[in-house]
């Protein structure tokens, strides 16, 4: 812009606006070009383009052990919605997501008011609670599969206390797909917890203080001012937990493969997958990934509006 | 207050949810210096006497595993947590302050996308590496980290962003600086925390990725921290001992780097908006 | 100012770092250019170390001084699927080990061997794809023996091991009286170690009455709600709703299934012949003896479940043909190599005039000898779910027929839901 100043000479007013506006433009597209651009050619790269490809994919019979490719149209599309076991992968992810979701976010946000104080101590417990977010994926099944099998901690605490015959966490179709819910929920809960407590000291002392004087019990206190300024904490907890929960695939494939039994725990990115690489159904499986993906854009715009409304009504 | 009343409630209950918060925790940490045998049959007990013989065979293994994949480890993440702190600094602040439709539905499409699961789109990223002829080299790699990423970056700092007052940029050009001056004389250095919470965030995750190093770099490339791993459980998979020293010696870098930036990071991610 | 420090550290480890890798790669393509350099894809289990792998290899290249080898390592067990994947990304090895030839074969990415090629293997067609050998016959493997506790067995007051299934039933419940889990089994990430017993009464009651009934289901002739193989499946279910075979233990994964065996958690395992490597490990050896039986049919007329393949396979496309199929080979039919199968993973080399060295475990005896009658009097059959090339089902379908049995033991779904599931799968897989 600065050189815009000086290459700008004072005009009569009847040419100044249509100048002004030009060079405006022309200092929107560099700016574009300078700042949006390059993040946006990169992404549309290696993430916008490779889902049009497999958009390509999802219009065709294509088995890479297989051909002649040949174009289906929407078949695929069709099959999927009598297709018992991607029915089932759907219902597997939807129920991943709303836990890993809600229990994290609730548990988080109880243990950050029970940590809300300072000192070395508290500063421990924060660090202690954030550990599992940074440990991976393949480390957190691991351990927590010797932990759940029939043999593992768990159960031979169970059994020391004289339960007779612990539940199979991870053996018992009604039961794995909660435990594998667990799991991630223990892994996400400190992240939740960190965020939270930034929250809680961000409240100004002198709004809860005044609350306080005005006769407001501790519930209320939290309800009515501290609870609304966590809003963006709950934003930024929403969404990384959003993120997670979709993306579940890891765990899933060290831990249970899908089973026990057909399909209990298998989610849709577990079977886009399975239907891919190990079937070769690679035009199937690619209807798979648009249909998630498309799942995926209206949970990611519809948590937005709702958590920005939230915001704004500060 | 109730506080008052029992001072001591409040760390006896902290302490006893994390005790049970830590119980997996303390299961990697005490069978990292227990003899091998010793773990299926006593997970729990205390490593008496602890060994060091797990750690060791691990970082003395005749094919260099741990070393060599450590340093591909180390270029990748940085490489990448650099670039996309750029990128996604300057995407995240050109929508921040731009009004236009558009930006909200970048915006959008760029939150969505964080949402897929890269393995998904795997097999069309080959592709597109391929074409660029960037397959099988870190380049590429890191490349695909950026692009994979980039959202999140951008979501931080645009969060962060509408917490800064636009007056503060509005002065610093009508003082005649440039679009990139007062973006990295002034915005950027007030970004710090945000900038803390990508570095750790994205930081941790390209840490931890496996698949997709594992498919990227391809067989003949060496191999990242977490893909050696995964790749060496096969082997240990009768050796709990081994695993449980190479899953604690992936984890250490990244913890490492969490308590280095943890004030900092947990500022950025609530950033102005709380200070409020 | 701290953070400028951690700035210009990880700035050196970066710079230092990407000078080592690039070092390694110098030296490495300078070794290349003087030879012909192939890859091969191998998988590192407890048995096959890197060392093992290691020094297979330099025994070849020793040899053959032309060749330098590159070894490349599946990251997990699955090097099926790793295959698949360095196929669709353009990085296929050059040649690869018990990689399944299904739909490689087909789409032409793999080489077929020659008959002269294949003329020192004991059943040159053996896992054939559409008449072609893809794959080197290189081992026999019997999928399930039946390894058992003796003194488990013992202290249930069984003093034979069952020669019937009547008597095999009776024994299991005379080890459930005594509050011992008549069979071991597992799952978990590894669903093929649920199948074992399932394997084992298909193979008494299919295959033994159809030894070409997959043949047969590929033209579509029987179905899976055939009488055998809905019988087979509910003697199978029946272990399960018995009590018998224990539904909590399909959450255990291989490793732990076998530490399970020999931790004297059940009585029987069937398992396949590998568990040798495992149960005659002087470190791993239980303080009791392990036994073994084949598993019993109805009549008990003898029935061996038994399949060859397992070798290497040569892309079609390698850069160094000859070469890659000279390494195949050589690497296969190295002595050392082939007694080093036995010692670490319990194989039978399908080799002809090959003999096992006589230094070989206990366990690992019982497996032969028992493979050995078989062949004698001629009782071997496929083994199902893990039949290769046209003996095989179609890709993706032996996935659903494992999570089939994880289904019938926790009763998940019924035997009627289960055959008709099968059939439909197959449909959709072909």
């Amino acid at each position: 812009m600065a050189v815009n100043v000086k290459s700008t000479p004072v005009r009569t007013s009847a040419t100044h606006r249509s100048r002004r506006s030009r060079s405006r433009s022309a200092e929107r597209i560099r700016s574009f070009t300078l700042f949006g651009a390059p993040g946006l050619l990169v992404y549309a790269c290696f993430v916008l383009a490779p889902i049009a490809i497999s958009f390509g994919y999802s219009l065709t019979d294509h088995n890479p052990f297989n051909p002649p490719t040949e174009f289906v149209g929407l078949r695929n599309y069709r099959m999927l919605f009598t297709d018992e076991e991607f029915l089932t992968s759907l219902r597997v992810t939807t129920i991943l997501t709303v836990i890993v979701v809600v229990v994290p976010n609730v548990a988080g946000l109880g243990i950050a008011v029970l940590l809300d104080r300072r000192g070395w101590f508290y500063n421990a417990m924060r660090t202690v609670f954030f550990t599992p977010m940074v440990l991976s994926s393949v480390v957190v099944s691991i351990v927590w599969t010797r932990m759940l099998d029939d043999e593992g901690l768990v159960n031979q605490a169970l059994r020391a206390i004289g339960v007779d015959r612990p539940p199979g966490w991870l053996s018992d179709p009604g039961l794995a797909l909660y435990s594998i819910a667990s799991i991630l929920s223990w892994q996400m809960l400190g992240f939740c917890v960190v965020v939270y407590l930034a929250g809680l000291q961000g409240v100004p002392r002198e709004l809860t203080e005044a609350a306080e004087i005005d006769g407001a019990g501790p519930i209320r206190r939290f309800r009515s001012v501290t609870w609304p300024l966590l809003a963006p904490a709950l934003t930024i907890n929403t969404v990384v937990l959003l993120i997670s929960a979709f993306k579940i695939f890891d765990h899933i494939q060290v831990i249970t493969h899908g089973g026990p039994g057909t399909g209990t725990t298998a989610t849709i990115a577990y079977n886009v997958l399975q239907t891919g690489l190990v079937a070769n159904r690679q035009g199937y499986a690619s209807a798979m990934a648009i249909v998630m993906l498309l799942i995926i854009a209206v949970a990611a715009a519809v948590t937005l509006r709702v958590l920005n409304r939230r915001e704004v009504n500060l | 207050m109730k506080e008052v009343r029992v001072p001591w409630l409040r760390p006896v209950a902290a302490l006893m949810i994390s005790a049970f918060f830590l119980v997996p925790l303390y299961m990697i940490l005490v069978n990292v210096f227990k003899q091998g045998e010793k773990i299926t049959q006593e997970p729990a007990a205390l490593p008496v006497p602890p060994t060091l013989d797990n750690l060791t065979g691990l970082l003395t293994r005749s094919d260099n595993l741990f070393w060599a994949s450590l340093a591909n480890s180390v270029v990748v993440t940085t490489l990448s947590v650099i670039v996309l702190t750029v990128l996604s600094a300057m995407l995240g602040h050109y929508l921040a302050r731009s009004r236009s439709r558009w930006a909200r539905v970048a915006m959008l499409l760029l939150l969505s996308g964080l949402m897929i699961p890269p393995q998904v789109i795997l097999m069309p990223i080959t592709q597109v590496l391929r074409a660029f002829g960037l397959m099988t080299t870190l380049q590429g790699l890191v490349l695909f980290n950026v692009g994979y990423y980039i959202p999140f970056g951008v979501f931080v700092f645009t969060g962060f962003l509408r917490g800064i007052p636009i007056e503060l940029e509005e002065a610093a050009a009508i003082d005649g600086a440039s679009r990139s001056r007062v973006f990295w004389r002034v915005v950027f250095p007030l970004l710090r925390p945000a900038t803390a919470s990508v570095l750790i965030f994205l930081g941790v995750w390209i840490w931890n990725d496996f698949i997709d190093p594992l498919v990227i770099l391809g067989p003949s490339q060496g191999t990242t921290i977490t893909t050696g791993i995964y790749r060496s459980i096969g082997q240990y998979q009768a050796d709990f001992g081994t695993v449980f020293a190479l899953m604690f010696m992936a984890t250490l870098p990244v913890l490492i780097f969490y308590l280095f930036l943890q004030k900092q990071f947990v500022k950025g991610l609530t950033g102005g908006a709380t200070k409020g | 100012m701290k953070h400028k420090a951690l700035l210009t550290a990880l700035t050196a480890t970066v710079v230092l770092s990407a000078c080592s890798v690039g070092q390694g790669d110098i030296q490495q393509s300078g070794d290349a250019t003087a030879k012909k350099e192939i890859t091969f894809l191998v998988f590192e289990t407890p048995n096959l170390t890197p060392q093992v792998w290691d020094a297979a290899i330099k025994r070849v290249t020793d040899k053959y001084p032309g060749i330098s080898v590159k070894k490349l390592v599946s990251p997990s067990e699955d090097r099926v699927s790793y295959a698949k994947q360095l196929l669709a990304s353009g990085q296929f090895p050059d040649v690869m080990i018990a990689v399944s030839p299904a739909g490689f074969a087909e789409s032409g990415a793999m080489a077929p061997f020659t008959p002269d090629e294949l003329k020192d293997f004991a059943f040159p067609n053996n896992g054939a794809v559409k008449g072609k050998v893809y794959q080197l016959p290189t081992n026999t493997q019997t999928i399930p023996v039946v390894y058992y506790n003796k003194e488990l067995f013992a202290k249930a007051g069984i003093d034979a091991p069952p020669k019937t299934y009547a008597e095999l039933l009776d024994a299991s419940a005379k080890l459930k009286a005594k509050g011992i889990t008549p069979f071991v089994v597992g799952g978990g990430k590894d669903p093929f170690a649920s199948t074992l017993a399932w394997t084992a009464t298909l193979a008494t009651d299919l295959y033994a009455r159809t030894p070409d009934w997959m043949a047969k289901r590929r033209a579509g002739t029987v179905t899976f709600q055939d009488p055998d193989f809905v019988k087979a499946t509910n003697k199978f279910a029946d272990l399960a709703k018995n009590g018998y075979i224990d539904k909590k233990d399909i959450s255990r994964d291989y490793a732990a299934t076998e530490q399970a065996f020999l931790d004297g958690k059940g009585a029987m395992y069937p398992m396949g012949n590998w568990f040798a490597a495992a149960g005659d490990d002087a470190k791993r050896k239980p303080k009791w003896e392990i036994g073994a039986f084949n598993w019993p049919s109805d009549d008990g007329a003898p029935v061996v479940p038994a399949f060859t393949g397992g070798g290497i396979s040569v892309s079609a496309t390698a850069k160094n043909l000859p070469e890659a199929k000279k390494f195949a080979l050589a690497y296969t039919l190295d002595k050392a190599n082939l007694d080093n199968s036995v010692h670490n993973d319990g194989l039978y080399p399908a080799i002809k005039g090959y003999t096992p060295p006589s230094d070989t475990g206990a366990v690992f005896k019982l497996g032969y000898d028992l493979y050995q009658q078989g062949v004698r009097n001629d009782s071997v059959v496929q083994a199902f779910g893990w039949e290769a090339g046209d003996d095989g089902m179609p890709p993706g379908l032996v996935d659903k027929w494992r999570a089939a049995a994880q289904d019938l033991i926790t009763g998940g779904r019924t035997v009627e839901q289960v055959t008709a599931s099968l059939d439909d799968e197959w449909a959709k897989a072909s």
